[in-house]
């Protein structure tokens, strides 16, 4: 076993081979308890991107999406048809839903 | 209304997650450790880690993962709070400072999702195109990375599989793919999913493995080019990547769960598990090319390297070396080595303290200086341990020689006056004084002609004209530096002896009996200049200069025997010019004249450990100001030093403290050694700026530090300890603990050596109740190999932290509470102890027993026991009778004269009274879901009476009175909140409620508060007003401070507060207020009632300009004037604030 683990400890990764050439193995283990200083940053740097939820539930999302592959293929086979529809269907309202949504977002 | 303040006296130190990355330049290589809400950034040098900088963020961290951008040299950071906050972190470098600059942030809670039950995990796209978490239950949420927008949209995806365990990306897809562990009623299965990041959603099953080990728990993402995902299970380990498939299942996992890996190297065929016993493996993928020119693996391979600390996370850092964080025992660093020491191949370099989790604490005064210790219940299983912690100043041990008897010491210049450093220490002994030079780090015996060295030195000092004196019972010796011989001597008149002495640099005063003595020192000559014959014996002097620059001084101080006073004498013709009686019968021992930042004190300390100190004033010699301080318990010997470019006076004793001055206040700060008898500064070239102290055996050369500290001493136990008691009378601690054993053919053995099984006693209960309605309690059948709680109650000694006894308990009887009472007229002090029988297959222990032990004359025996119908969760000393929350019951027993427990009364308002705690008549239940109830005794009637309830339904962790009307609760979401009896109110229906008036979110779960000062209370003086003190420890190993403050200053400190929430940016972009909110579930309120300490006390470490912006337009009322706050009043208050801790 021990022939094994000697295989697999041996060309351990090195990126500076400096790093830790200088811990002293003669006293045994140190304990330490120091901590680093605080950061206090007091300059407001505005962060460069904004991560914003997509507040649409999973269900609608899924709905308008399966809506909108469907109105295209009936655009497609319909041509001029379709455009009379979407005004007083759902899809209409959909159209008007977003920017309530996009308010709550703000909130 | 009620007004807090609460701080961090110790930072949270349990590890939550750690990476290596290179974070502050494309070279450095950095190692991040996460802690609760803090951040820090370490360097890995050739010195081993570097602390760079610690970062606070506003929330707790629940994942923190790093990546690498495409086109970036270096990783960012991403973090994702236990509120669902998220953000991208950049550290950069500008010269020696770093920038975090947070790249991105933002929330990604759902309002209406249900918390997934496999926690909150997140995984990054190893090429960054997509973060992926699992949040909520059924739901897949994504964040696209797309560095041009300005908006990262972030959505959920319908998920069909609800409980997932573990989700990682895997590699070279040309698609995002994650792949995740799940389970549904079949068992656990892993299977992966392509996400379309145009569409937002996942588009098909890659591959799917169904049924993996009923464990499954973690997934190991191989990188390319073998690719693929590595499950880790209970007992196996199975490689897969949908077309090829390995497993094995390694004898040496023993049964313990693999709870975190790391990968060594980038190709990824070497991997570091941890499990839940601290075993760390090395896991190995044997590859072999395909035909077609692919890595594919063919064997996997894993063996056991060796033991390291309970592992959260690990990380591989360098040159076989790596970081282990631990949330059960000290985290630490250790190095991998190919050659087996005592069958381990792993060698621990340092480790890193860690209180965590803190499951009880005492606090103690066992040095009755009203500054406490508090000793915590840290740890668990094999990593327990107990943890002294005392606030005190540290000394820094360079050296120690080992020299029993010394009776004063002295360092010396001698001959190299124009250096500035010692080289000379001389020791006094009982008819004997030794000499040594120190040349380099060397010490060695030297002479000096010109010295008595057979006799005891009294004093020993470079004066004028490169000249040293040294003082014995029979004269005063002026020796040459240069030739190091006697020039001068001066004795007194007959065959009297010298019995106390002082001088500075150009003058001497001795003391034999009744007489003093003026001598002033000439080039090559000792004058006597005066003489006076005293009212009563001379028992101590002091001619230190009062003036620094100065090497003269005009006053002689004068401790007296007898009328035990000290007189302040003139110079030159020692005419008494102020006398002060000292009230007692305790003779001074030791005075000294000094100036702390401008004010002239006089200090005189008692044979008592007592220490009298006075203002004094320069011409008159009036003493003004009178105060008593306790030191210690021994004689007291002053001495000054200068550290830090200040004075500092050092009083040796059994207690050594270092006394100094700030805001013009005097401080008192323990030093964390046990004795100090003499102490000197010194100043030598391989100990700059040192001290040599005086132990009983040895001399220690060290240096001091600047400020106090919590210093933190480790008492390994190798078990869990669960509560804690003191017990003064026998002067010792009870612990509970809980060790585990394993079933072997001969019945249960324990895995290793542990407090319990090394105990210089150990006793086993014999009685053992039947578990209710039949069954074996013994459980005499269980398997081989099924593990088994064993609980013990350890008595472990106050001074020298030995386990005295073990008494074991008798699975499943399990120590439920633990205290030490002085119980009706019985003159004996007694350990309580609550057990219950815990069964498996019962929701809730029925059957438990309170039981009376005495420790005495190091026996621990039974007096008494009472069997109880359910568990009794806390126990508390109610005048003289126990009083214990046994399941939804709280009652009362109490203490006959034939020695039983005998129920006195009762009442059953609760869910589970698990929380006690009492106050006159008066007592606080915390319940585990109904907040807390205040119920009163009536003697008379011997009934409990509900006097008050908070209806507002609240988890419990902890709750404490804080005085007769005020009462702090924590809860288990990390909020603490203070409800108010009213007692005014008019209507019965209003003085039933316990209104939630303060309400504060601390953002770590308090398992414990306890009333008690880390600080010496009424010793110094305080410009700050707090009142009270309670102690809290937490989940994650901080230990902080809740005290109450008045109105007015209330309002001061949240005017700063405010200001400070403005002027200190968060990291993460996380408000200060939003972070501070009273959240509980979907309820949010808003902080109010305490003060932030830890953002109040930042104020000091901004710099001057931004001070100045801070406290702009702040008002404070300062000796009962209102006015506009400027830097430095704020900067006293708050100085004023921090030494508290």
């Amino acid at each position: 076993m021990s022939v094994s683990v000697n295989e697999f400890l041996k060309g351990l990764p090195c990126h500076d081979s400096s790093n830790f050439s200088h811990v002293s193995h003669e006293h045994g283990i140190r304990t330490s308890q120091k901590r680093a200083s605080i950061y206090l940053p007091t300059e407001d740097v505005p962060s460069e991107q904004l991560i914003v939820m997509d507040k649409r539930c999973v269900l609608l999302r899924y709905l308008t999406q399966q809506w909108d592959k469907k109105t295209l293929q009936r655009k497609r086979e319909h041509g001029n048809e379709s455009s009379n529809n979407t005004n007083s269907t759902p899809n209409g309202n959909n159209s008007k839903k977003r920017p309530r949504l996009e308010n709550n977002e703000l909130n | 209304m009620s007004h807090h303040y609460v701080v961090t006296a110790q930072k949270p130190t349990a590890v939550v997650a750690c990476l290596t990355g290179n974070f502050t330049s494309p070279t450095d290589l950095n190692l991040i450790i996460a802690r609760n809400n803090q951040v820090e950034i370490d360097l890995v040098t050739p010195e081993g880690l570097r602390p760079l900088k610690e970062i606070n963020i506003n929330g707790a961290i629940a994942v923190m993962r790093h990546f690498r951008p495409p086109d970036s040299n270096k990783d960012l950071l991403f973090i994702l709070t236990r509120r669902y906050n998220v953000m991208i972190l950049e550290c950069r470098m500008v010269g020696d400072s770093i920038t975090v600059i947070t790249k991105a942030n933002g929330n990604v809670s759902d309002p209406v999702g249900i918390p997934s039950e496999g926690g909150v995990i997140a995984a990054i796209d190893p090429k960054a195109r997509v973060i992926g978490m699992c949040l909520y239950q059924g739901l897949f949420t994504i964040i696209p990375m797309d560095k041009d927008a300005s908006e990262l949209k972030a959505t959920n995806l319908r998920m069909d599989e609800l409980t997932v365990y573990d989700v990682e990306f895997l590699h070279g897809c040309l698609n995002p793919t994650v792949i995740v562990i799940h389970m549904d009623n079949d068992g656990r299965h892993v299977k992966s999913h392509e996400i379309n990041l145009r569409d937002k959603e996942f588009m098909k099953i890659a591959w799917k493995q169904d049924n993996v080990e009923t464990e499954a728990t973690m997934l190991i993402p191989v990188p390319s080019p073998i690719g693929g995902v590595v499950v880790i299970g209970r007992e196996s380990i199975v490689y897969h990547d949908g077309s090829n498939y390995h497993a094995v299942a390694p004898l040496t996992f023993r049964q313990s769960t693999i709870n975190c890996y790391a990968r060594v190297d980038s190709k990824g065929q070497r991997y570091l598990l941890g499990n839940m016993d601290g075993q760390l493996y090395m896991l190995f993928l044997g590859t072999s090319e395909t035909s077609k020119g692919t890595m594919s693996v063919k064997d996997i391979k894993v063996e056991q390297l060796g033991e390291i600390s309970i592992p959260e996370c690990i990380t591989y850092l360098d040159n076989g070396f790596l970081y282990i964080g631990s949330r059960h025992g000290d985290s630490q660093l250790v190095r991998l080595s190919s050659d087996a020491i005592d069958g381990s191949y792993v060698i621990p370099v340092e480790n890193f303290t860690n209180l965590a989790p803190i499951l009880d604490i005492a606090v103690v005064d066992l040095d009755r200086q009203g500054q406490g210790q508090i000793i915590t219940c840290s740890g668990s299983f094999k990593d327990g341990s107990l943890r002294i912690i005392r606030i005190g100043i540290g000394i820094q041990e360079h050296a120690c020689i080992d020299l029993p008897g010394i009776k004063g010491m002295w360092s010396l210049k001698v001959g190299m006056d124009e250096s500035p450093y010692e080289n000379t220490l001389v020791l006094a002994f009982v008819g004997h004084t030794r000499i040594l030079t120190l040349s380099g780090e060397e010490v060695e015996e030297t002479e000096i002609p010109g010295f008595a060295s057979d006799s005891q030195t009294f004093l020993c000092a470079n004066v004028e004209y490169d000249q040293i004196v040294q003082v014995t019972a029979e004269s005063v010796r002026l020796v040459k530096s240069s030739t190091k011989l006697l020039v001068a001597e001066w004795q007194p008149e007959g065959d009297r002896s010298i019995g106390v002495v002082s001088c500075n640099g150009t003058q001497i005063v001795v003391a034999s009996a009744r007489d003093i003595f003026y001598i002033v020192i000439e080039d090559g000559n000792l004058v006597e200049k005066s003489r006076k014959t005293l009212a009563y014996e001379v028992a101590c002097l002091d001619i230190t200069p009062l003036d620094e620059q100065e090497n003269k001084s005009d006053l002689v101080a004068v401790g007296l025997w007898t009328d035990i006073s000290a007189v302040i004498l003139s110079l030159p013709d020692l005419e008494a010019i102020y006398t002060e009686k000292l009230s007692g019968e305790i003779i001074p021992r030791s005075i000294l004249m000094t100036t702390f930042e401008g004010i002239h004190y006089l200090l005189c300390a008692l044979g008592d450990g007592s220490m009298f100190y006075f203002i004094l004033d320069k011409t008159s010699g009036q003493l003004t100001d009178k105060k008593k301080v306790t030191l210690g318990t021994q004689p007291t010997t002053l001495r000054t030093f200068r550290s830090f470019a200040t004075t500092n006076v050092f009083a040796c004793s059994d207690r050594p403290t270092v006394i100094y001055s700030s805001n013009h206040k005097l401080v008192f700060s323990n030093v964390n050694l046990k004795e100090v008898n003499h102490m000197c500064s010194l100043n030598a070239q391989a100990y700059p700026d040192s001290l040599a102290l005086a132990t009983k055996s040895s001399v220690i050369l060290g240096t001091i530090d600047e400020i106090q500290k919590l210093h933190i001493r480790t008492v390994p136990l190798g078990e869990g300890p669960r509560r804690i008691a003191y017990q003064e009378a026998s002067q010792t601690f009870a612990v509970s603990t809980m060790r585990i054993d394993v079933h072997g053919r001969g019945g249960a053995k324990p895995m290793r050596n542990s407090a319990s099984t090394q105990a210089q006693n150990i006793t086993c209960s014999s009685n053992i109740l039947p578990k209710p309605g039949g069954g074996n309690p013994t459980a005499a059948n269980a398997e081989v190999g099924q593990e088994v709680d064993v609980h013990n109650l350890l008595v472990i000694d106050q001074n020298t932290f030995e386990v005295l006894h073990a008494h074991q308990f008798v699975p499943p009887e399990t120590i439920s509470s633990l205290m030490s009472a002085k119980l009706g007229d019985d003159p004996n002090t007694y350990y309580v102890v609550a057990t219950s029988l815990v069964f498996p297959d019962e929701p809730e222990p029925k059957v438990g027993r309170i039981i009376i032990f005495h420790y005495h004359d190091n026996k621990l025996t039974q007096v008494a026991e009472t069997k109880v119908d359910g568990t009794c969760y806390a126990l508390v000393e109610f005048n003289g009778k126990v009083l214990a929350g046994i399941g939804s019951f709280v009652r009362l027993y109490e203490w006959t004269n034939e020695k039983e427990l005998r129920m006195e009364c009762n009442i059953q308002n609760m869910i589970a009274a698990l929380y006690l705690k009492a106050k006159g008549d008066f007592i606080l239940v915390g319940d585990l879901m109904r907040s807390i109830t205040l119920l009163q005794h009536k003697q008379m009637e011997g009934i409990f009476v509900e006097i008050a309830r908070d209806c507002e339904p609240k988890w419990m962790r902890a709750v404490e009175i804080l005085d007769d009307d005020t009462f702090l609760g924590s809860e288990t979401n990390g909020n603490l909140f203070v409800c108010q009896k009213d007692s005014a109110a008019t209507t019965d229906e209003e003085r039933q409620l316990l209104p939630e008036l303060a309400r504060f979110h601390l953002g770590d779960t308090v398992n414990v508060f306890r009333h008690g000062s880390l600080v010496m209370q009424n010793v110094g003086e305080r410009t700050t007003p707090v009142n009270g003190c309670v102690l809290y420890g937490t989940c994650n190993g901080a230990i902080g401070i809740v005290t109450q403050i008045p109105q007015d200053f209330y309002d001061f400190l949240h005017g700063l507060e405010e200001r400070l929430k403005k002027i200190i940016k968060s990291v993460g972009k996380i408000e200060h207020t939003y972070y501070r909110n009273f959240q509980i579930h979907t309820k949010v309120e808003p902080s109010e009632g305490f003060i932030d300490g830890d953002l109040i006390e930042s104020f000091l470490d901004l710099t001057r300009d931004k001070m100045r912006d801070a406290v702009l337009g702040l008002e404070l009322t300062l000796n009962g004037e209102r006015k506009c706050a400027d830097v430095e009043d704020v900067i006293k208050i708050v100085e004023d604030l921090t030494r508290m801790h």
